[in-house]
């Protein structure tokens, strides 16, 4: 018996070295990918599917921000916000940050309107861009760009 | 675990069931990109945002986001909301270090 028991100890033994690297190696990963380019963060979203820039996006940001730590960006998209026809997601990027992705903010029916604001931090001046999935599995876009005249990173 | 200030308004204050209202949720939280550097010591301050925030409304939910270190110090969450009657409006956010968070705040529709 203690042979037995032996034995199935170097066989878990085995079994979580060759294991735990993998998930040490997928951590390593997921940090890695917080800083990725722009194309690299759509890429991700939509899965090559190819985005529409649409009037139906209304992002409102300020053209000018003088202070780059605080900018509020608005986005509001026209839907009727029914069961069948809504909006799912809406995502906001910074396209020259460090870190594009601003959020991934995922909307129901529940919401009534297709809504969402916040307070980003911009480094230098550039793009903001909202990209809207809609239940219909299109890909809508709207960008703006904004002038900082002080960086709000670092 | 420090308890985070966090206020939510609900615009209009007066609302009835079935009005979309304005749910405004803002949180005292540093949003640490952890690329900024401590002047004293000259070291990195490590990243410290916020990655989650969920809205729920009686533990069903509405919208739920995932943030990044791009939003601003002290962050506001502004969505809509639809009114379906009485109950709890619940925000829960969590950190990257691992701190989870919650406010609420009771619906209570005028007829």
């Amino acid at each position: 018996m203690e042979r037995r028991s032996f034995i199935k100890g170097l066989g878990l033994i085995a079994a979580t070295s060759v294991v735990a690297p993998s998930i040490a190696m997928a951590a390593e990963k997921t940090a890695s990918s917080t800083k990725m380019g722009i194309d690299k963060a759509l890429a991700e979203i939509t899965g090559g599917k190819s985005i529409t820039k649409s009037n139906k996006v209304h992002l409102k940001a300020p053209e000018i921000a003088e202070n780059g730590a605080v900018v509020p960006v608005t986005i509001e998209v026209d839907s009727p916000m029914s069961d069948v026809d809504y909006v799912k997601a809406i995502h906001v990027f910074a396209t020259k940050n460090g870190n594009v992705r601003c959020a991934n903010v995922m909307l129901t029916p529940a919401n009534g309107k297709a809504f969402f604001s916040t307070r980003v931090k911009l480094g230098v001046s550039q793009d903001v861009m909202a990209l809207v999935e809609t239940s219909k599995g299109e890909f809508l876009s709207a960008s703006q760009n904004v002038k900082v005249t002080i960086g709000g990173c670092g | 675990m420090g308890k985070r200030k966090s206020l939510i308004k609900v615009k209009p204050k007066k609302y009835h069931t079935g009005d979309v209202v304005k749910v405004n949720f803002m949180v005292m939280h540093p949003m640490e990109t952890g690329a900024r550097k401590d002047k004293k010591t000259g070291k990195l301050v490590p990243a410290h945002y916020i990655n989650e925030v969920k809205f729920l409304f009686n533990d069903k939910p509405i919208t739920t986001m995932q943030t990044w270190e791009s939003l601003s110090t002290n962050p506001v969450f502004t969505i809509y909301f639809k009114v379906p009657g009485k109950g709890e409006l619940k925000v829960i956010y969590t950190d990257n270090q691992g701190e989870v968070n919650e406010k609420s705040k009771k619906i209570k529709p005028k007829s």
